[in-house]
């Protein structure tokens, strides 16, 4: 009796997994405890494992296909049994359920008036083989099913099974398949080292290892490939989001920086002493964004289906690299903290983050991002917004320009900010004005004390 | 070596016997001065006298009670019995008696006789005189079956059945009487419960008893001209039977035809294709076991009819390209 495959429910608010891998072919062995099938829910990837054995008989669903919870995606059994063609109704309609299976039944009988008759010998779904082909077979690791019988019936005899093993149905274990699987090795070029040359994990890895050896020698090395997963996977996932729905605009404009340069180095060593961490550029631009943001407040907003939520909390993101990825803590209630307590914060949440230590509530919430290449030589970018956030403020390095001020061609710290804005939910001219107060607020950090 | 026909054989074996053993005697109809339905005393009362080759009147039972008594006695007795077919009124003595006695007294008392009779179709006897009933006394614990096929298995399987301390059927087939083969002239013995390989093959395994034997070895030489190796089993003694052989053979071969005379519905292929089906032989088995036996009727009388009853070599050769799908 074959057993069906559920979409496992991970947690108390998961309504929907989807698909992002299934490991196993239909008509694949497979054993109790190995990975199934890989799923995305609201919160994590998982590899989900089988809790039978047997054969994988049907997968109803494909990669990115979203799935509820409890709904039957595939079925494991034996080789040869039948199972439904479409996915059976979920349990609770149990009336469809029974519907559904008088017609089958009913359908049955009438193939079994129309069927010639040797269908009708293995109507019961059992391959007909001779004792001796089954021993083989299993000897072998072999699907009976997967090899066609010159008996009468379709009868299959030890010559069939001889046959299929010469022409290279591969004897496999389950697990060596598994590692070929996963470095896309051709099972063709290992030969097996196993009974009648199965192959074994040892004839996969050995064929790694030699793999290896040779490609070293040859020194046109094959381009390394990383698979996405993880935190790169929901990256990546993240920002196609992001571009393919939300109409992107980028405005930018430069910042005389000669003040914030100022103001930091008088503050700095007071705001050492106070907290133990030294203030940086980025402080003082949080301060001066959530100033301006206070002023602006469609650029704090949200939006969240049909629907732009303004926020009353001004929680700016910033984003911090780490290995492999990108993370956004979030910092709380930005318009209510002085620069000593920014500094702080913004310090601990960065080293959390690069630690990997954040808690979820460390990473939510935010209204507003902030992304801040000023240490690398870029000047300015177009940075993609933080959904649901309405809008993200790239900062450039700051650098000495040429820049006319009364009438002087002189030089002056420069910075650019890059203001990238979701134009469902604003237009050009509330954004700039935002941009202007923005570099306003920066250009004169004393205004931030009014 | 010399030729004696299987008939010969089987006088040889007794005549070797009773010079040396004192308590050995024969006891039947008509095997006096006549020699027996078939002739095979014929001559032994010159030599042995009337005590001990003696006439009996026409009574299959009083013959076999008789013999249980003599053998309980301390006596070796041989009872011929005319025709196997007539071994139904002797089932009493035989089944009830014979088979029970030693059982029964928990050792105190042994029944070493052997019960020869001659079996089988193809003489034109119809169907009173023509039967194979050997399963019928296969069934029963405490007999002894043997069915030789050969001048010299006959004379080797009597000697051990007159040395043994059990009752012993006997068959010894009509049409193989008259059948040649080199025979040692010295006294030799053929353990009960050993197989005989007649001719080896990979192919198929072809276990033939009596007639049976000398027709699948002569399909099997048809058979060869095809390319077709097939392995000819003789199991020489139903009771006890030499599973071991047979399995062995089964196992290289993957392929099993049971041949006998005796009607397949209940005979003892079925036994044998049993045994097959429950040892470890299954495994190897690549197609399913053949069963060649006579036809679910009486034997007729007319001759082409009484062929038909009863498996030819074209049967078995045709059975053995079905087991390989080449029919």
């Amino acid at each position: 009796m074959a057993k069906e495959i559920f979409m496992p429910k991970l947690s108390s608010t998961m309504e929907v997994g989807t698909l992002l891998q299934w490991f196993k072919e239909e008509g694949d062995s497979v054993e109790m405890g190995e990975p199934l099938f890989e799923i995305m829910t609201d919160k994590i990837n998982i590899e989900v494992e089988s809790y039978e054995e047997g054969i994988l008989l049907k997968k109803y669903f494909k990669v990115d296909d979203e799935v509820e919870v409890n709904a039957c995606i595939g079925y494991i059994g034996e080789a040869g049994e039948k199972v439904p063609d479409n996915p059976p109704a979920a349990s609770e309609e149990s009336e469809s359920v029974e519907n559904v299976q008088e017609e089958a039944s009913a359908e049955g009988q009438e193939q079994t008036v129309s069927t010639d008759s040797d269908q009708e010998e293995n109507k019961d779904g059992k391959v007909r083989a001779t004792p001796a082909a089954r021993r083989i077979s299993r000897e072998n690791d072999l699907s009976l099913s997967a090899i066609s019988g010159s008996g009468p019936n379709g009868r299959v005899h030890q010559q069939d099974v001889e046959a299929a093993l010469v022409a290279g149905v591969i004897a496999v274990t389950p697990l060596a398949e598994k590692i070929a699987a996963d470095h896309g090795i051709d099972l063709n070029q290992i030969t097996g080292t196993g009974a009648r040359g199965k192959i074994e994990k040892q004839d996969v890895l050995s064929y790694l290892e030699k793999a290896d050896e040779i490609s070293k020698e040859t020194e046109s090395e094959p381009a390394e490939r990383i698979k996405l997963k993880g935190l790169r996977k929901a990256v990546a996932d993240k920002m196609v989001q992001s571009v393919q729905s939300i109409p992107h605009v980028t405005l930018t404009s430069d910042v005389d920086m000669t003040n914030v340069i100022d103001l930091r180095k008088s503050l700095l060593p007071v705001i050492e002493k106070d907290t133990g961490y030294r203030l940086s550029f980025t402080e003082v631009i949080i301060k001066a964004t959530a100033n301006a943001l206070m002023k602006h407040p469609k650029l704090n907003a949200s939006l969240i289906g049909d629907e732009i939520v303004m926020n009353n909390e001004v929680n700016i993101g910033l984003a911090v690299a780490v290995d492999n990825g990108l993370i956004v803590p979030s910092i709380k209630n930005v318009n209510q903290k002085g620069l000593a307590a920014l500094t702080q914060t913004s310090k601990e949440l960065g080293k959390k983050a690069r630690e990997n230590k954040l808690k979820p509530d460390e990473m939510r919430g935010s209204t507003f991002t902030i992304s801040n290449l000023g240490m690398y030589a870029i000047d300015a970018f177009t940075p993609i917004i933080n959904g649901p956030e309405t809008a993200i403020l790239g900062v450039g390095r700051i650098v000495e320009k040429p820049v006319v001020v009364d009438g002087e061609l002189t030089a002056r710290p420069m910075m650019v900010l890059s203001l990238s804005f979701d134009h469902r939910a604003i237009d050009g001219a509330p954004a700039a004005a935002f941009l202007t107060d923005l570099k306003a607020n920066l250009e004169n950090p004393y205004s931030l004390l009014v | 070596m010399r030729e004696l026909t299987y008939l010969e054989a089987v006088r040889e074996a007794m005549s070797q016997e009773m010079r040396q053993n004192e308590d050995v005697f024969i006891l039947g109809e008509d095997i006096g001065v006549y020699g027996g339905a078939f002739g095979v005393t014929r001559g032994m009362i010159e030599e042995f006298g009337p005590e001990r080759i003696r006439n009996t009147p026409i009574s299959e039972s009083g013959i076999a009670g008789a013999a249980v008594g003599a053998a309980l006695t301390g006596m070796r007795p041989i009872l011929e019995l005319q025709f196997s077919d007539f071994i139904t009124i002797a089932m009493d003595q035989m089944v009830n008696q014979a088979a029970k006695i030693r059982y029964m007294y928990g050792g105190k008392g042994k029944v070493p006789m052997v019960l020869r009779t001659p079996s089988g179709s193809g003489t034109g006897a119809a169907a009173q005189h023509s039967q194979s009933l050997e399963a019928w006394v296969a069934h029963v614990p405490g007999l002894k079956v043997v069915q030789p096929s050969t001048a010299h298995d006959v004379k080797g399987l009597l000697k051990a059945a007159m040395d043994d301390d059990n009752p012993v059927i006997f068959y010894e087939h009509k049409l193989l009487y008259k059948t040649k083969g080199d025979v040692p002239e010295e006294q030799y013995s053929i353990p009960l419960g050993k197989a005989d390989i007649k001719r080896e093959g990979t192919d198929v395994t072809i276990v033939a008893t009596a007639i049976m034997v000398h027709r699948a070895l002569e399909a099997a030489e048809e058979l060869e001209k095809e390319g077709i190796s097939a392995e000819v089993v003789d199991p020489r003694t139903l009771v006890p039977l030499d599973t071991e052989t047979i399995i062995q053979s089964v196992s290289k071969t993957s392929r099993l035809v049971v041949v006998h005379e005796a009607v397949k519905r209940g005979g003892y292929g079925a036994e044998i294709a049993s045994m097959i089906a429950e040892s470890e032989a299954f495994d190897y088995l690549d197609a399913p076991i053949k069963r060649l036996g006579g036809a679910s009727s009486p034997i007729p009388y007319n001759p082409e009819l009484e062929k038909m009853h009863v498996p030819q070599v074209p049967d078995i050769i045709q059975a053995v390209k079905e087991t390989l799908n080449k029919a």
